[in-house]
């Protein structure tokens, strides 16, 4: 017996949802490849009436590249701190004793609710007492701490999924908690570490309040800053601007291909291969 | 805590299908605290965001009671932010517009991305395929998405032009119902995906025993989802609706460039409303005030949900499986 | 053996965590900043836009003068649309630049005050020309008190009102010298399905400009002159209710269309009802032009028309009177080191060859030789028009939103929006008369 059987509801919802998700698309790569004045003489809708790869060019022409290269030490960075202090966090919440460890939980249940641009401003103060404004720590130590909350309760949800049962399990064969971690509970929680390697890498990729405020220079902008920065110079040219944005969507679009293999894979049925 | 017999815990080894007795019992501790962490694993996460993130947050509390312009350095002035925001309506109306934003947030975008996720976690390749395709929108930063959700709203010159019977005048963020009614949208087109693919991951892991049984027992597709899909989901439900609720509140960046709070004040959320305090009237200490609000609100409803839904109870929904 | 093997791991990604955020940011540690200055250097902040291809010209010709040599310039700009709020968050810190670009007035008001800016006297007199070859009523936009404290960088941008030659020609309509011929105008445009004139309401300000001349030519410019220095009984006045009341006419005959508030100049919308003659008329700065040329070259070229505002008979206002943006200027802060070198890279403002830049731009210079380089741009008669306005000019009263200080940004525009929204004369003139003196 097939686990899904073929579920017309959700199919045709699937099918509308697909054509309002692609509408923008589609009119987003209609732009980039017009030349302005042809996209002015009509609807976002309408078939171009000539088609031309000269917004690209230059889009690549204001830098975009080193735009780009910069995002992705940035996004590289924060996936890695996220990826070293997290997984262990949850662990502790989920299967630690003492009462720090829910305590530790609603600390970071607390941190969730606090809005990057309320604390901009000491942050501010923080990053240039520490001698590091306009580099590209002070995007990543920020962006990094405040993509914890997030990844601590969805990393801590898939590792509530492993039963009491294969816990005790380890337990009785002697293993310590590091053990118990690198055998039992990260190996199971693949899926919950490829969400959060996703999501950590989204938010670098597109954070945008950070950079804004704590650098300056054009040697460490980065791509969301570029496509501002083009937009207040060249904001009515919307076949430019689009051409920024799709350059901006196809790497993380990559990541995001080759993460989800990684999150088919590692997504198992608990206790079951 | 209850204290475990050797004999209790020989019995125990029996039922889970390992070989009783395997290893020595070395260590007189109860079975239960074998292998668990310490607190010392939750320390570099804790410090780290103690310094970068709660750090800044005591120092906008502090900020909250001055006044300060970004130049020179902030004055103490007391209560006095705080007794002007007690009555300030632009205030009260942007934590009634904040929770009504998120509200209509939860409600169409939690049974979408339900239905999707469910939907897509099918092995079936042409759903792997739109999976893909669904995620696009939440790869475009805030900024893009406002760009082109500008560009087709255009009265002029947009789908309200070429479709006036749908669209009326076209005057959409003109009028508040209708500027909201976008906020929804675009929220909604971008989020969705965020959420459909955590569903989809916790569809993914329902153990398939569980539908077998439940097809043996005669059920259909659609009791199914009720009776074990749903129940199942129902961490990952929770998780969402906590991210759902708190993301609601904090967003600005959509605002900030689709509506900039207009038409008046009717789409200035709480957090906006901060960022114009700050950075447009350059009235920090007003701000940080906000801000805490903002924060208290935010965290008591997470803690309210977690709390009434058990959540913080780290619960597995496989137990007794 | 488990407990060291976890710490070691523990180590191991802290290590390498900490090791990896101390490369990348030693490799992406930027430029100088002003408080890392290695000898010889200072620091330019302007805003980003289509223009810093100008600004960077001007200091790679000052780096190739001696005293560049010796003291370097280095450009960093910020986002435009968020340059205001980037110079204050850094003014105040040790991050603050050297130079700054600024709007005068109200944006260097509050810098004045607390003591961030350096007045230009001293440097006047080891350099007169770069006080005196600008235009008088330019370089006192940026005078506070009685000192000066910004040198011209830009061009000046007055607004005027575009209009759609074709679609006049059409209808058999003239410019309008009048408000009354401007209103019958609409009137036959909103007869033939246009939307008479193209009004970019969601960003606020193109708002602004209808109501600063109308206040103008109605009540004349002492009314907000008199508004700055903190007089709030002249918004009650008669005039200006009168002013308010002509405004209301203007919307409620329809002149705006109705869904205005979703369209925004930012975007282009607005130009483009102009440009592809959904619209006749555009109140608009003189970077209209530019607009206009990016979304259409044909259309600027031989379509775009523009005009002074009507004048309003009866009014106290002189028709010639202008409003706008007076000029953009570059401000030293008074703690920065190498004063000289930023007085030398200062005087590129004046040179010919800058100023030939400028124009070829589209700019309109307002040094007192202006003329020479004018005739020698691309689009002579444009500038040529518009310098004669300028110099015709009686008063030319900088935009309300940069002669009041950055935080009456928001009051000033959210006044406005809710006058075309709702047209409650009374609410806008409290509104107004809360504003502080600039």
């Amino acid at each position: 017996m097939t686990r899904r059987r073929p579920n017309w509801i959700a199919g045709g919802l699937a099918a509308v949802w697909l054509f309002v998700v692609l509408l923008p698309v589609y009119v987003l790569v209609l732009a980039a490849i017009q030349s302005q004045p042809n996209y002015n003489s009509q609807g976002p809708l309408s078939l171009p009436k000539a088609i031309t790869g000269s917004n690209f060019s230059a889009v690549f022409h204001a830098g975009f590249l080193r735009y780009f290269l910069n995002t992705l030490i940035v996004s590289v960075a924060v996936v890695a701190i996220v990826v070293a202090v997290v997984p262990p966090l949850s662990f502790a919440i989920v299967r630690g004793r003492s009462r720090l460890s829910s305590g530790v939980f609603r600390l970071f249940l607390l941190g969730l609710a606090v809005p990057a641009q309320a604390v901009i401003v000491p942050m501010f103060y923080l990053i240039t007492k520490l001698d590091l404004y306009d580099s590209f720590a002070a995007i990543i130590l920020p962006t990094a701490a405040f993509v914890l909350p997030v990844s601590t309760l969805i990393m801590s949800g898939s590792m509530r999924d492993i039963t009491s049962e294969l816990y005790e399990a380890m337990a009785l064969d002697g293993a310590s908690s590091w053990r118990t971690f690198r055998q039992l509970v990260m190996p199971l929680s693949r899926g919950g570490l490829a969400t959060i390697v996703v999501f950590a890498a989204l938010n670098a990729w597109n954070g945008f309040l950070f950079p804004l405020i704590l650098t300056q220079s054009s040697q460490v902008r980065v791509f969301t800053l570029g496509l501002f920065n083009f937009e207040t110079s060249y904001g009515i040219n919307v076949p430019e601007i689009s051409a920024a944005v799709i350059i901006s969507i196809v790497p993380i679009l990559l990541v995001y291909l080759f993460a989800r293999r990684a999150l088919v894979q590692g997504l198992m049925g608990v206790g079951g291969r | 805590m209850a204290v475990v017999t050797r004999d209790e815990r020989s019995a125990g080894t029996a039922t889970n299908g390992r070989p009783a007795g395997r290893g020595p019992f070395l260590r007189p501790r109860a079975a239960q605290d074998v292998g668990r962490p310490s607190i010392a694993w939750a320390i570099p996460a804790t410090v780290y965001f103690t310094i970068f993130a709660l750090l800044p947050l005591g120092v906008v509390v502090w900020l909250s009671f001055t006044s300060w312009s970004g130049i020179g350095a902030p004055t103490s002035v007391g209560l006095s932010n705080w007794r002007s925001l007690v009555s300030d309506p632009v205030m009260r109306e942007s934590i009634l517009l904040m929770l009504l934003l998120t509200a209509l947030g939860v409600v169409t975008q939690i049974p979408v991305s339900l239905l999707l996720g469910v939907w897509a976690a099918g092995r079936q390749r042409t759903r792997a395929v739109l999976t893909a395709l669904y995620f696009i929108p939440l790869l475009m930063s805030s900024a893009a998405v406002a760009i082109v959700w500008r560009a087709l709203l255009d009265p002029n010159f947009g789908l309200p032009h070429q479709f006036p019977a749908i669209f009326g005048n076209g005057d959409l963020f003109g009028s508040a119902p209708d500027a909201i009614g976008i906020l929804t949208f675009v929220g909604m087109w971008q989020w969705t995906p965020l959420y459909t693919l955590i569903f989809q991951g916790g569809a993914r892991a329902i153990p398939t025993s569980l539908y077998e049984a439940a097809a043996i027992d005669g059920a259909g597709t659609v009791r199914q989802f009720f009776t074990i899909t749903l129940p199942q989901l129902r961490n990952t439900i929770i998780t969402s609706m906590i991210l759902m609720v708190i993301g609601g509140m904090t967003t600005f960046e959509s605002i900030l460039i689709l509506t900039q709070g207009h038409p008046g004040n009717s789409t200035t959320t709480t957090a906006y409303y901060m960022y114009e305090e700050a950075f447009d009237n350059f009235a920090f200490g007003k701000a940080s005030a906000i801000a805490v609000v903002l924060v208290v609100i935010a965290t008591g409803i997470g803690l309210a949900i977690s709390k009434w839904t058990g959540y913080d109870k780290m619960r597995s929904t496989l137990e007794g499986v | 053996m488990s407990v060291s093997r976890r710490f070691l791991w523990c180590g191991v990604m802290a290590a390498l965590v900490l090791a990896a955020a101390l490369a990348v940011s030693a490799c992406g540690t930027s430029g100088p900043g002003a408080a890392a200055d290695p000898k010889g250097s200072f620091e330019i902040a302007d805003y980003g836009d289509a223009n810093d291809t100008l600004e960077q010209s001007a200091v790679n010709t000052y780096n190739a003068t001696p005293e560049g040599h010796k003291v370097k310039a280095v450009l960093q700009t910020f986002p435009g649309a968020n340059y205001s709020e980037k110079l204050q968050t850094i003014i105040g810190s040790g991050e603050a630049p050297d130079v700054f670009f600024n709007w005068g007035s109200g944006s260097i008001q509050s810098y004045v005050k607390a003591g961030l800016v350096q007045p230009l006297n001293g440097i006047f007199q080891s350099d007169p020309q770069l006080n005196t070859s600008f235009l008088p009523n330019i370089m006192s936009a940026a005078k506070i008190g009685n000192d000066y404290y910004g040198v011209p960088m830009r061009g000046t941008q007055p607004v005027f009102l575009f209009y759609n030659k074709s679609v006049l020609a059409k209808y058999h309509l003239s410019p309008p010298a009048t408000w009354s011929q401007l209103l019958s105008e609409v009137g036959t445009l909103k007869s033939r399905g246009l939307i008479p004139i193209a009004l970019g309401g969601g960003d606020q300000w193109p708002e602004l400009m209808w109501i600063e001349y109308v206040y103008d030519r109605v009540a004349g410019a002492q009314l907000v002159t008199q508004a700055l220095d903190g007089d709030h009984s002249v918004w009650k006045s008669s005039a200006s209710q009168q002013a308010l009341n002509d405004v209301k006419q203007l919307i409620q005959s329809g002149a705006f269309g109705h869904s205005y508030d979703s369209v925004k100049f930012t975007t282009g919308a607005s130009t483009k009802l102009l440009v592809t003659g959904r619209s006749a008329f555009e109140l608009m700065g003189s970077w209209e032009y530019s607009t206009a040329q990016g979304i259409s070259p044909s259309f600027a070229k031989n379509d775009l028309g523009y005009v002074a505002f009507p004048s309003i008979p009866g009014g106290a206002g002189n028709p010639t009177d202008l409003v706008g943006n007076t000029q953009n200027y570059y401000s030293i802060l008074k703690s920065a080191p190498h004063q000289q070198a930023i007085a030398d890279f200062l005087k590129v403002m004046y040179t010919p060859k800058f100023l030939t830049n400028l124009v070829a731009k589209g700019w309109l210079p307002t040094t007192t030789d202006a003329t020479k380089y004018i005739k020698a741009s691309p689009s002579p008669n444009w500038l040529t028009w518009q310098f004669d306005r300028v110099k015709q000019s009686a008063h030319f009263q900088e935009s309300w939103d940069q002669a009041w200080p950055p935080q009456q940004i928001t009051p000033i525009h959210d006044a406005v929006g809710s006058f075309f929204d709702n047209m409650n004369a009374q609410s806008f003139i409290s509104a107004m008369a809360a504003l502080p003196a600039a």
